[in-house]
Formats: structure tokens, sequence, C-alpha cells
């Protein structure tokens, strides 16, 4: 696996993050002084020192390709991936952002209004131009793939890159996200109302709204069939199950009827009965909406809910490559036999008097759970399983 | 600008903002519920409405909630408007 | 792979009603755009703040979701630039209002799986729902997730779509890349013109797909994509594409190729030509449609028409005996060059 976000530019340095509670948001970023006070969770990489590190000078690589290539190529690495098992016409490349190249809007909007023919910009603002780029940088010949379907989008990569396995369409599979901090998302949630104006409380009563983030994450996955015993494996994907909420456009019906799907059709997916359930990485994002209702739905779903926490109170809301994030600290959970504390938690929400675990510490885990929630109802649950 | 005036004002603002194509200022009643039955507009309207009460007429709501007290029909967002406006 | 059931099209010919080959017309300017339909079924309330993309996405896929045969388990949308035109607006809103005081209906249509999430409220279906974005081959890849979801669950009905409109950001960008033909070619001449350019286009097609074979109106047996600029990789492909997937025996009768105009392009045409026996006929659609990233929808939508018996408009025929019922298209089509798809689609014997 291969991560950076706001608490780390790896694996190594993310773990160290959660377990030492640290939090990536800050109110003092790299943005125009508009945004001026607005918590933000950035990379801790211009996207200059990005470009440096990665050897990618192309004006046109964006810097929601650039996180991308980061994580990429700790993932591959990671995974003991030769070039030519990478680039293999059985391995696939699956991926979730919702920003894609839009991270740069503000100069395609000039060049478009300035009518610049030559501007580089132009076939990088969509979604797919992260994962083309991953495309042209390593020559995949496999099945690749880009997913949107808001924040979780990666979470919907990861279950498809599994599909794909499982069906002998691909032998190995590539899945994660991608999203960078941009003014088109930081203004698109403002005008939601939906952006706190503090660091985020995921669960507590006194929340006010999200945080954004950024980062980038892939996981490596490989079939049963075939697998090299000698080779490390950090856990199973043991269940998964995509729904949609069918309620609003932005947020989750009152009583959580998405979520509680989500996580019943994981389990039953995953052969698993509620109780099987050590810890689960919420979506958990700090709104009033979201966090109400799925709080409802793990009480519908658990009737006594496992211990739980929201990453999203350390590295704030990475849109597209959230869920992707969100695996690899499950995985790491799982490998270490820990729970990371859940960050700015002060008291329950009366209604449910649900509370995350605050306080780091080893525990017996056997399966953990990753949910995310996106716009437009989409909910989808991960179970992974200790290997 | 008398309150008819304005009210009728409000209306053609309310069709243009939130795209109403179906309906002209002659088919909205000054008492008409925005929400529910009436127009049937839903969350994502009222923060658009808060913009056009920020944008027209000067008037800032921050807090949503806030603004669906007023947002109630034509004639209390007329009221509200008469007495907040700085534009 | 999938049986397909209903198909439904809103381009920029008269395809909503039904396919009627004598309604076809030549393409006249450089945007095709649809003629939409009236959207009986979808509330005003809703169609007010929807995008063009997003109206024909839902309007294709409302009346498969109203009468699929069964139950419909899920949604499944190939867009590539469906929400890009909201997104520039509310770029412009970003731009015009310094104060940062912003409406946010087009930041919230601007997500991709705006029209997924919408058909799952108007027809509350808590079922599985996805959006494909994987630019030219968006539509490939929904067409793949079909071919997992059905696989999977056997008696499952699934509503599949390929949804894309012009905009006019996108219309500028591709513009300014040098995509389009600067004006458009002579009636009866638009493959011919050996000039750079194609013409831009949209449209929506929708299909209803299952295992079942009862009742259905064709059948996609097989799949392929590549990623390349090399017409030696697009052949090699191809050859192997047709090796795995073709019985013994069996041969394909037409190749719906997706030749746009554009000059620069035509190589990966021809390679794919050079890979077919002689007796292939081959007809083109892209003069119908346009050129956009889902085109691939609109040639499986015309596949269905031709393979359920309907005659091929002569404007269409390139090579070829017009009049041959057709049992077994090769569709092959790609995106600016650079992503190719090969899909295998057959009649379905009553």
């Amino acid at each position: 696996m291969g991560v950076i976000s706001a608490i780390g530019h790896t694996v190594a340095e993310n773990h160290y993050g959660l377990k030492n509670g640290l939090c990536g948001i800050k109110t003092d970023t790299q943005f125009p002084s508009r945004y001026a006070g607005i918590p933000l969770a950035e990379v801790s990489l211009d996207n200059e020192a990005l470009r440096e590190k990665l050897g990618v000078y192309d004006p046109s690589v964006t810097r929601t390709s650039l996180l991308a290539l980061h994580a990429f190529r700790e993932a591959v690495k990671d995974a003991e991936l030769s070039e030519k098992e990478i680039s293999s016409v059985s391995t696939a490349l699956i991926g979730g952002t919702t920003v894609g190249g839009m991270c740069q809007a503000d100069e395609l909007y000039r060049d478009i209004t300035s009518a610049y023919a030559d501007s580089p910009l132009l076939s990088s603002y969509d979604c797919a131009s992260v994962f083309l780029f991953l495309q042209e940088q390593y020559q995949l010949q496999g099945i690749i793939n880009t997913i949107n379907t808001a924040c979780s989008s990666a979470a919907n990569a990861i279950l498809y890159g599994t599909r794909l396995i499982r069906s002998g369409l691909a032998r190995k599979a590539i899945v994660g996200g991608a999203d960078s901090l941009s003014t088109f998302t930081i203004n698109g949630f403002n005008a939601l109302h939906i952006l706190s104006p503090e660091i985020c409380m995921p669960f507590d009563r006194q929340r006010q709204g999200l945080n954004l983030g950024e980062g980038a994450a892939f996981l490596v996955l490989e079939g049963e069939e075939g697998l090299d015993p000698h080779k490390k494996i950090y856990a199973e994907v043991k269940g998964f199950h995509n729904t949609s909420d069918a309620f609003h456009p932005t947020s989750l019906s009152a009583d959580g009827e998405g979520p509680f799907l989500a996580m019943q059709g994981a389990l039953a997916s995953a052969g698993l009965s509620a109780g099987e359930v050590d810890l689960i990485n919420a979506h958990g994002t700090g709104t009033e909406n979201n966090d109400l209702s799925e709080s409802r739905a793990m009480l519908r779903v658990f009737g006594k809910v496992p211990p739980f926490v929201s990453t999203k109170s350390n590295t704030g809301h990475t849109l597209g490559a959230a869920a992707a994030l969100e695996a690899v600290y499950s995985l790491l959970s799982l490998v270490h036999q820990e729970i990371y504390p859940s960050l700015h938690f002060n008291e329950a929400i009366p209604d449910t008097g649900l509370q995350p675990v605050t306080t780091g510490q080893p525990s017996y885990l056997r399966q953990v759970m990753s949910n995310s929630f996106g716009f437009g109802g989409n909910c989808v649950s991960l179970i992974f399983s200790k290997s | 600008m008398d309150k008819t005036e304005l009210k009728q004002q409000l209306k053609k603002e309310v069709i243009q903002f939130l795209n109403l194509t179906s309906m002209t200022p002659e088919s909205i009643a000054d008492n008409e519920p925005f929400f529910g039955e009436g127009l049937g507009l839903d969350s994502i309207d009222s923060l658009e409405l808060i913009v056009l009460l920020h944008r027209q007429y000067g008037i800032t709501i921050k807090d949503p909630k806030e603004g669906r007290k007023v947002l109630v029909d034509i004639e209390t967002m007329a009221d509200y408007i008469e007495q907040h406006r700085t534009k | 792979m999938f049986y397909l059931h209903q198909a439904v099209c809103i381009s920029p010919q008269k395809t909503f009603i039904s396919f009627d080959p004598n309604l076809l017309e030549e393409p006249v300017g450089i945007k095709l755009e649809v003629i939409e339909p009236s959207y009986e079924g979808v509330p005003r309330n809703l169609l007010r703040r929807m995008g063009k993309a997003v109206r024909i996405g839902v309007g294709a896929c409302m009346p498969i979701l109203r009468s699929a045969p069964g139950p419909v388990a899920g949604i499944i949308i190939g867009t590539a630039n469906g929400g890009t035109e909201d997104s520039f607006r509310f770029l412009e809103q970003i731009i015009e209002f310094d104060d940062g005081v912003l409406t946010p209906g087009n930041f919230v249509q601007s997500t991709s799986n705006a029209m997924a999430s919408q058909l799952s409220m108007l027809d509350g279906n808590k079922g599985y729902n996805l959006t494909h974005v994987h630019r030219g081959l968006a539509f490939e890849n929904a067409v793949l997730d079909a071919a997992l979801l059905t696989g999977e669950d056997e008696q499952a009905w699934y509503v599949l779509a390929g949804v894309d409109e012009i905009s006019s950001s996108n219309f500028t960008l591709d513009s300014l890349e040098g995509w389009y033909k600067k004006e458009h070619a002579a009636p009866g001449h638009f493959y011919d013109a050996d000039s750079p350019g194609t013409i831009a286009g949209e449209g929506a097609a929708a299909f209803s797909v299952s295992r079942q074979r009862q009742n259905a109106i064709a059948r996609v047996d097989a799949l392929a994509t590549l990623h390349s600029h090399e017409p030696a990789l697009v052949r090699q492909r191809l050859d192997r594409f047709l090796k795995d997937h073709l019985p013994d025996g069996t041969a394909i009768d037409l190749l719906l190729s997706g030749e746009n105009g554009d000059c620069r392009l035509q190589k990966y045409y021809e390679a794919c030509e050079g890979g077919l026996s002689a007796g292939v006929s081959i007809a083109r659609f892209k003069h119908l449609c346009g050129e956009y990233p889902t085109a691939s929808s609109f040639a499986l939508w015309l596949a269905c028409q031709l393979l359920s018996g309907a005659a091929l408009p002569g404007p269409m025929l390139k090579q070829g005996d017009p009049h041959q019922p057709f049992r077994k298209i090769l569709i092959y089509n790609h995106y600016k060059g650079a992503q190719h798809s090969f899909m295998l689609v057959s009649a379905v014997d009553r």
C-alpha cells in the first residue's frame, strides 16, 4: 500500500501520525488570503516540491495527479511488483477522484477565456486525467477505470477491483483514489454551509461541519490463486456493498437507510454477523447530517456498536481519496492490532450517546469495517479481514 | 418601492434564481408556502434564496436554520427584506 | 456477457420514439445537438435544476426504469463530461462574486454522479449505483461493470447508460486543442473531406440488461479496451480479441466503425479493417451523433436496432451489402486516438 496525506508522506509516517494523534488540519495554509482562517488539511509539499521529488515537470500534470503518483509509487514498491507485472494486461488500475484536474480550474478558466490554445491544461481538467497520467507513466495495458461517486469514489474503486479479480478478468488490481484541495471545492462546500469554521469534531454534539483535506492512497490487490506464499499480505477484502440512499442530492436520510443497507449488505457478502466486526472506520465527516444519520444506522445494524473512529479528524475529508486513505488506516489497525484515537471529541450526540474511541490502544481485531457515504446518496461499506 | 411592487419583483427574482421555468409571477400566491406543499422547494433552494437576499438586497444570513424561519413564503420574505435591506 | 432487452436513445437524430432509417439526417454545422424529448414523468421541480447532461441521462433512463421486465437492482452510468458545464458555471460564480457568497446548485450538479443519484431518487431505487468517468472508455467500463453484476446475480436487472453533452466549456477546450473542423463538410462528404478534425456531438443511450435470454433484442458477447497511440497495437489487440471471442465457424458480418472524419485518425480504422475478412460490411455512425467520449453507447443502441432486423440506412454504409440480415456486429471505436474499444454484439434467435 501507499499513502500521502496531511499527516505524512508515507505509510510509516501516516502510521506514526495516527498513533500519536497528529492532526493535519490547520488554518494557516498556502491558499489565497480570502481563505485565511478556513481549516484545511494540506499535504506539506507544494507543487514545486512534489514535481522535484517525483521528477515530473510537465505543466499539464496537475496536483491531483502528482499526489496519485506519489502514493502509487510507494504502493507498487511495497507490493514488490516488477515493471512487467505493473504493465501486464492482467493488472488493472481502478481509481477514484472527484476534483481531478479541476484543482487548477482558475488557470484553466483564464486560458479558456483568453482562448489560449497552447495551455497545458486543456486535456487535464477531468477526473480521468489522473489515471490516464498513471497509465502513461507505467505504460499500463490492463483494464483502467476512473470512478466518481463523490466521497465514496475510492471505496467503489476498491470494490470494483476486487470484483475484477474474483471474476477472473484481472489477476492483480491497483486500486485507490486521489484528490487535492481546490478553490472549487472549498467554495462549493462553503456554499452548502457544511464547512466548519473550526477544526472538525466528528460525532461530537457541537460539531459544525467538515474540514477539507487532500491526499492519495493505493492498495495492491491480488487474487488468492497463484499468490506468492512469500509475499507479505496485509489483509483480505472480506466483504463489500454499494447502495443508494435515494433521498437527497447532498444529505443522508434521517434514519440513515443508505448507510444501514450498505453495512448490512457488506456483512452479508462477507458471511459475517454484526458481532464479528471489531472496529469501524466511520465516514464521520463532522457534519450535523452525516454523523447523526451514520450513528443511527450503526445502531440499527449493530445494536451494540463496536468501537469506531473517524480518521477525518486527523486528515480532513479527502473526498475522492478518503476511502482509500481509510482503507490503508483500517489495514494498519489490523496489521498492528491497534485502534488509533479519534480526535476533537468531547461530548456525544444526545440522540444516540455514541462515543468514538478517543484513546489509542492495542486491541484484538479480526475484522475492520470502513464506511464511505457520498453526495447523491452513494453508500459503500467495505470489510477487511486479518490475514 | 412599495410592498406590492417588492413582492412582484421578488417573485420574478425567485423564479429566475431557482430556474422555475414552468412558473410565472402570477402563478405564485403571496402566501403559498415555499417548502412542503406549495412550491415544493428543498434545502438546496433555501441556500440559493439566502444568496438571493445577499446579492439583491444586501442581507446576510449566516445560519441556514435562521434562513428557514424567514423563507416561509413571498409575504414573510418581503417583510424581512423591508426591515433589513441594505441595498 | 449479458442480454439487452430495451434500448432508448436521445440523440441529434429522431431516435427517442423509435428507429426509422428514413428519418435520419445529414449533419449540418460542427455541433450536433440532441433533440430533447418532453421528459414526461420527470417532475418539473427536479427538471429545472438539471444541466443538459443530467436531463438527457434521466430522460433516457426513466423509460427503462419504468418498463424494465423485472425489479431494477442497480443503475450504472458511463459519462466523461456529465457535470463539466455546471463545474464551469460554478467557477464563473467564484470569479464573479468575490465575496464568496455563492449559490450551491451548480456545484451540486457538477458531480459526475448527479445523474445516477437523481435517477435513484426518482425511482426510489436503493440498489447498486455507480458512475464511470474514464473519458473515452467511460461507457465501456460501465458495460464491463454490467457484465460483472449480471454474472454475480443471473436473475437481476440493471439499467446501463452512456451519456455526454457538448457543453460550451468542453467545446471550447476541445476546439482549442484542434479536435473540431473549422467548418462543416459538404453533404455526403463527412468522411472523405480529408481534413483534420471532426464535429461535436452528444447523446444518451440507455439499456435494460440481464442474463435472461427471453425477449432479449441483442447480446453483448465480449468487450476489450486498449490505451495506445499505436495502430499496430490496435491491430494486435483486435486479432487476439477475435481469436478469443469468435467461436470457430462464426464470422462478423458488420463492422460498426467509429470513423469520425478526422483524417489524422484514419490509421486506426485502417488497422482495424485490415484485421477483418473481405466479406465484412462496414458502416459508420458518427455523422449521425457526432464525436463525444461515450459515442460507443450510440453505436450499441444502433447495433440493437440492426440486430433486431432494422434496415441499415444507405448513407451509413462504407462497403458491403446493406440488405443482409446482420447476426454478429463488431463495434470498434476510439476517442482521440488514445482509448480504443472492441465490442462484439450478436443477434438473439427468437
